[in-house]
């Protein structure tokens, strides 16, 4: 790129650039400042996270249920990601539809979806009823069963979608030639097939795990109001007891976890590559 | 704003507050500011708009517009602390007085305004003043709850099956469940948190926890749970809707306030206290009995026969329930919020 390109492409990245200074990291450094400053200066509140209770036990539910959610959600979307490249083009297009279309669906509504068939008296337990297979309701929803499943179910497009565009780039010429060479079905798809997707499945998890930790309605909803993650107890730190110390220095937790998980995936892997930005 | 137009306000307020306005000369439309009410939205909207609003503008000649976006805590200090409030009139409660009032948040309520005639003493406060009254009452299935339960049924699960719903909030919950565990109920403050949360947490793997009105509806009408806390307004819905099928008493429940707070430096100034004035007039009040169920504030209006039943402030009702103290709340309410979530969520 010579250098009048690049003059005219910070120009045409200034606007985008200025609006994310303006009304992101500004409010961002007033968050940062509030959770240093009140009630004391000083960082009494970040002390909080090593002697406060409740904080510990909410960080710590958060962090199972995160860490659960990315495993199922990892297993289902393998699956899904890898039938997605075996499959003919035009069922990849019908199976791209399936995997996108949840996307725009509220997740308010998909969580109302979940009630229905996940409840006492819902779809699932009465069929099960029925059947004879059960004699008593199972407890699928009101609990960190029923936010794992609801989560679950919304972060499949975002760990399927990046494992499929990372298994379409492994030659299926390898897993041929090993199948060739006389390795079963199972063998070519263990010693070469999952080996070379598995920058595709750290990168997918990672995003996973953190678009879990920020969750907010899903566990509102579907935990029956025991489950309680650090983006509602934010919210209440904020909005209802007017803490904003507290609730800002864990929004700055938050943000700092975060950044930190990116920089140990970029050292893993291509981050460029896995979001489609080469 | 000059001391002239405060003092001339001041008077029309008072006409209001007396239904005299139509007496005294009235002042250029421009010269009232619009008084803008915020409230929580939904059903609250047309509801408000039918009880106070027409009143309001034919007692004042101002403007009163409705605001549904929600008046949290935390959107007021924001808004105070960014000297840009929007807001005149907020519908707030016990804990907005108790977070907002301490940090300089709140306009005092003006009672040479407000006329403190016209409420139950125990509900005009220093920054907020009540505006309706609710309780939180004791709702059940009569599927699986075939008699009248009392307030200690709630825990018995033997005696009646199913699972139980309260709010996820320790406001109101904390008292219900001493009322349950047999305290009386003139001797509830100061409340023994400890106790109450003993008392929720030794069944609290068999209670759903409802974060808004419609939930708590909904949890009850798909039979979710046998029993449960909430609103009158909302029980009262719920056996209407569901043909009596879910019931519910008055007995053993809390009488709360719904308070208007006033945001500190609010843009029409003491006009908002004039609009507090001019919705006391009691036939608003009723009806907002009527559409919503929250109970008129001034002990002078007397809703019709079929209302008083469900009129949460009425001497028959008021007689078998606790009245909550903000005082305490004040003190100790966002210790006894964490103190319940750390108990409902380990």
């Amino acid at each position: 790129m010579g250098g009048g390109g690049r003059a005219s492409f910070l120009l045409l990245v200034a606007p985008a650039l200025l609006l994310t200074l303006a009304f992101y990291f500004v409010p961002l450094a007033q968050v940062l400042w509030i959770s240093v400053t009140e009630p004391n200066p000083g960082l009494e509140n970040y002390a909080l996270l090593a002697t406060s209770a409740s904080i510990g036990r909410m960080l710590l539910t958060t962090a199972r249920i995160c860490v659960a959610t990315t495993m199922v959600t990892l297993l289902l979307g393998y699956c899904v990601a890898f039938a997605l490249t075996r499959a003919t083009p035009s069922l990849r297009r019908v199976m791209m539809i399936g995997v996108l279309l949840p996307l725009w669906v509220s997740v308010l509504v998909r969580s109302f979806a979940w009630m229905t068939l996940l409840r006492r008296e819902g779809l699932i337990n009465d069929a099960l009823l029925a059947s004879g297979l059960i004699q008593q309701p199972l407890a699928l929803i009101w609990n960190e069963l029923g936010v794992v499943i609801g989560m679950v179910h919304i972060m499949l497009p975002y760990a399927i979608l990046p494992m499929a565009v990372q298994m379409r780039q492994i030659d299926p010429a390898l897993t041929a030639a090993a199948r060739g060479m006389g390795a079963s079905g199972f063998g070519a798809f263990y010693r070469v097939f999952l080996p070379l997707s598995l920058p595709g499945l750290l990168g997918a998890g990672v995003l996973v795990f953190i678009f879990s930790l920020g969750f907010y309605v899903t566990p509102v909803l579907l935990g029956g109001g025991r489950t309680l993650m650090i983006a509602e107890y934010i919210s209440i730190q904020i909005v209802e007891v007017l803490r904003w110390g507290t609730g800002t220095m864990l929004a700055t937790t938050l943000i700092l976890a975060i950044f930190a998980l990116l920089a140990m995936l970029s050292r893993a892997i291509d981050l460029r590559g896995l979001f489609g930005a080469k | 704003m000059t001391r002239t137009a405060l003092t001339r306000r001041h008077l029309l307020g008072a006409a209001a507050a007396t239904g005299l306005a139509g007496a005294l000369p009235r002042s250029p439309r421009a010269a009232v500011p619009d008084v803008v009410l915020c409230n929580w939205g939904g059903d609250a909207v047309p509801a408000f708009t039918q009880a106070f609003v027409g009143p309001y503008e034919k007692a004042t000649g101002g403007k009163l517009i409705i605001d549904p976006s929600g008046p949290s805590n935390g959107k007021v200090r924001a808004m105070v602390e960014a000297h840009h409030v929007t807001w005149d009139l907020c519908d707030s409660g016990v804990s907005g007085i108790g977070e907002l009032g301490p940090r300089g948040l709140l306009e005092p309520i003006d009672y040479s305004i407000v006329d403190k005639s016209k409420i139950l003493p125990a509900f005009g406060y220093e920054f907020g003043v009540v505006n309706y009254m609710f309780s939180s009452v004791l709702a059940w299935d009569t599927k699986v709850v075939t008699t009248r339960p009392s307030p200690a049924d709630f825990f018995d699960l033997k005696k009646f099956p199913g699972k139980r719903m309260i709010r996820k909030d320790s406001q109101a919950m904390l008292e219900l469940a001493l009322i349950a565990d047999g305290v009386p109920m003139d001797k509830l403050y100061p409340l023994d948190v400890d106790r109450a949360l003993r008392k929720i947490g030794a069944i609290k793997s068999e209670i759903l926890f409802w974060d808004t009105g419609a939930q708590s509806q909904t949890l009850l009408r798909s039979g979710e749970v046998s029993m449960g806390w909430l609103w009158n307004t909302r029980a009262n819905l719920l056996k209407r809707d569901t043909k009596g099928r879910i019931d519910w008493s008055f007995a053993g429940g809390l009488l709360q306030p719904g308070l208007w707070t006033v945001p500190k430096g609010n843009p029409a100034g003491k006009q908002a206290m004039v609009a507090i004035a001019a919705m006391q007039a009691p036939a608003g009040q009723i009806d907002l009995l009527r559409a919503m169920g929250n109970g008129p504030a001034n002990p002078a209006a007397a809703p019709p026969g079929d209302l008083t039943d469900i009129d949460p402030g009425s001497p028959a009702n008021l007689a078998v329930q606790a009245k909550i103290d903000a005082a305490w709340y004040q003190a100790h309410g966002s210790e006894a919020l964490k103190a319940f979530l750390d108990v409902i969520s380990s």
